[in-house]
């Protein structure tokens, strides 16, 4: 199982997990395309920050994930070959009720899409996932169990 | 007569996530799950969606069409459970058939509570709690009608919502001085209410129907506690539910307001267990058993249960009361205490400019409720300082700002949620570099 783990001492703050988050799960996967033309996609990675500190957190695919059991369509699962939590929008009513267990406030609403929910899916397409590979300060990194 | 190692009875959320339990521990046990209804499980809650035409037949089921075969589990569809012997190990469905069982399981859920009002019985009218409900209230509201609606709780509040997408005059009535009065507080339900008005629902509180006569069929008059009468094409009944318990009391199983369960889901009967809205379990929140007639709140009961039945014996966390609803466009989630009973409880809201409403309630240095309107996002954090019992001291002050986050934890309860909370993954973020798999490649910095 891989996951994505925050180290907040080398987190700068700067954001561009969050905008190459943002890109990666846009429909044309291009920068400028992204935030000037399309609806923006929901980011699936936040920026906490206080002072100076800071880092970046999304989902943790929880071992006991609080989300697949509340959700009320079925849409959140566990992938059984990647151990991750995965989200199918297709399934998504919106019903927000994964918005409200989740304790590390990893769900998000999806403007781009009809009523749905966005999440870190470990960028199932890449080999490294987008925030990771473009933190300027290896900020985040990606472990495997 | 066959006899299964597990049954269960009910095949909706509790179900089939005890199935699930259940089978995550024992591949090999024989399993069967006995449902009334003729259908595959299907999600209850989205009957709503279903009407609105957010989503079509195909999605309201809660498992693919092949979920029964590949967890090997003998489902009987349509398939009433009316007798549960504790004595003998057996249950006998409404077609006479015997099944015996070694671990049982009740899942049997809610049914609509329907008030003692004068001419009720002799009129057809809808409960919207069923997908056959909702293909009625479909098949009704071909052509635009009038309908009213008994009772602004969260059933009743979803049918009109329905009704209202297909087109229909709406009026809900609703006894208590608000909508929504369990899941939201004062300042929220006017919220909703304002945005239900402005969409065109007629929304009358703090009244109740003491009368109705039929017209023929779904149509009737209704006649309000104050004398005022309301023609309608079609009635909802949605004042409450209670739990489906006759099959659990006729068999003699201790039951009070939900068939009473210890930590493990288990009944005063050792072999039979419990979950989902039939079931009072610990409510962390009260400290005390409760029904939470909530789909999470199943869904986790049923996995504990199975996981119990399954032979490990692991302690139900508890639940406590949440809810997530939006209506017109105006997204509200609450969880735990969020109408304070008396003045031992402090509560601290804060309103944005732009309708945002946003609540919490402290009692000591426990945050036992909360209230988001608007910007939900993130509330999640405090559902589980809720749920977690956190001593919250040190960030109450921080708990409705908007940025509210980990960020506001000391450092060290920070790390332990994010990093070694994650299990096996404690050391990772301490040094043990060699787990890392990857991190940015060719940085401006690296080279450390
Ligand atoms: C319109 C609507 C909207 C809702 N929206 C929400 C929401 O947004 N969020 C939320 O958390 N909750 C919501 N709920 C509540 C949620 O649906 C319930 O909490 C949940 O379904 C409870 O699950 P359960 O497994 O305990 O039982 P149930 O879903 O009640 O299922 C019990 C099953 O057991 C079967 N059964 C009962 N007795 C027998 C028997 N003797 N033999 C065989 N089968 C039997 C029944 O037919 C039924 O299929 C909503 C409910 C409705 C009706
Ligand atoms: S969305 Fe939240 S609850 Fe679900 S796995 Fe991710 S972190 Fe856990
Ligand atoms: S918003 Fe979507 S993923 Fe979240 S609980 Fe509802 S249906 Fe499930």
């Amino acid at each position: 199982m891989k996951r994505i783990i925050p180290r907040e001492e080398y987190c700068i703050g700067c954001r561009l997990c969050e905008i190459h988050c943002m890109v990666q799960h846009s429909k044309s996967r291009n920068i400028i395309k992204a935030f000037k033309k399309e609806k923006r996609p929901a980011k699936r990675v936040e920026v906490e920050e206080r002072g100076h500190v800071s880092f970046a957190l999304q989902c943790r695919h929880c071992d006991e994930a609080p989300c697949i059991t509340a959700c009320l369509s079925g849409a959140m699962q566990r992938d059984a070959a990647s151990g991750a939590v995965v989200h199918d929008p297709q399934r998504c009513v919106g019903c927000w009720t994964c918005i409200l267990v989740c304790p590390y406030g990893a769900v998000r609403r999806d403007a781009a899409e009809k009523k749905v929910v966005g999440k870190c899916d470990l960028c199932p397409d890449l080999e490294v996932p987008a925030c990771v590979a473009n933190c300027p300060n290896e900020a985040l990194v990606l472990v495997e169990e | 007569m066959l006899t299964y190692d597990y049954v269960v009875v009910g095949n909706s959320a509790a179900a089939i996530n005890a199935c699930d339990a259940i089978r995550s521990l024992d591949q090999d046990g024989s399993l069967a799950v006995f449902g009334e209804e003729k259908r595959r499980c299907y999600s209850r809650p989205l009957i709503s969606y279903l009407v609105m035409g957010y989503i079509d037949e195909k999605g309201m089921y809660y498992r693919p069409t092949d979920y029964y075969r590949k967890r090997r589990i003998d489902f009987h569809p349509g398939s009433r459970v009316e007798v549960v012997d504790l004595e003998r190990h057996f249950l006998e469905t409404s077609s006479g058939e015997r099944f015996k069982w070694k671990k049982l399981l009740l899942a049997t859920g809610f049914q609509p509570f329907i008030p003692p009002v004068e001419g009720l019985a002799e009129m057809r009218y809808l409960t919207f709690v069923s997908w056959d409900d909702a293909r009625t209230m479909l098949r009704l509201t071909a052509r635009p009608l009038r309908s009213l609606v008994m009772g602004a709780g969260l059933i009743g509040m979803k049918a009109a919502e329905a009704l209202h997408s297909r087109g229909c005059e709406v009026v809900v009535v609703e006894k208590m001085d608000r909508i929504l009065p369990l899941a939201l507080d004062e300042v929220a339900s006017e919220m909703v209410a304002a945005r239900c008005r402005e969409a065109g629902i007629e929304v009358t509180t703090g009244r109740s129907v003491s009368r109705v006569e039929t017209r023929g069929g779904y149509r009737g008059t209704a006649v309000l506690d104050d004398g005022a009468e309301l023609d309608f094409d079609l009635l909802v009944v949605a004042v409450g539910v209670r739990p489906r318990m006759e099959l659990a009391e006729e068999a003699g199983l201790h039951c009070d307001r939900g068939i009473l369960v210890d930590e493990h889901q288990r009944t005063s009967c050792p072999n039979v267990f419990a979950a989902g809205d039939v079931a009072a379990a610990f409510d962390l929140v009260r400290g005390e058993p409760a029904v939470n007639a909530l789909w999470p709140i199943a869904a986790l009961q049923g996995k504990y249960a199975g996981l119990n039945m399954a032979g490990r014996e692991v302690p139900y966390p508890g639940g406590n009361s949440m809810n997530a609803v939006e209506f017109f466009g105006l997204p509200v989630l609450s969880a735990g205490v969020v109408n304070p009973p008396d003045d031992s409880y402090e509560v601290i809201v804060r309103r944005g400019e732009d309708g945002d409403y946003r609540k919490v309630v402290i009692q000591g240095d426990l945050l036992v409720g909360m209230l988001v309107a608007g910007k939900i996002e993130r509330a999640g954090i405090l559902t589980s300082l809720i749920q977690e019992r956190a001593n919250v001291r040190r960030i109450r002050n921080f708990l409705l700002e908007e940025g509210f986050g980990h960020i506001h934890f000391p450092r060290s309860m920070r790390e332990e949620r994010i990093v070694e909370a994650v299990a096996g993954l404690a050391r990772a973020g301490k040094g043990e570099e060699k787990r890392i798999v990857s991190h940015a490649q060719g940085s401006a910095l690296s080279g450390r």
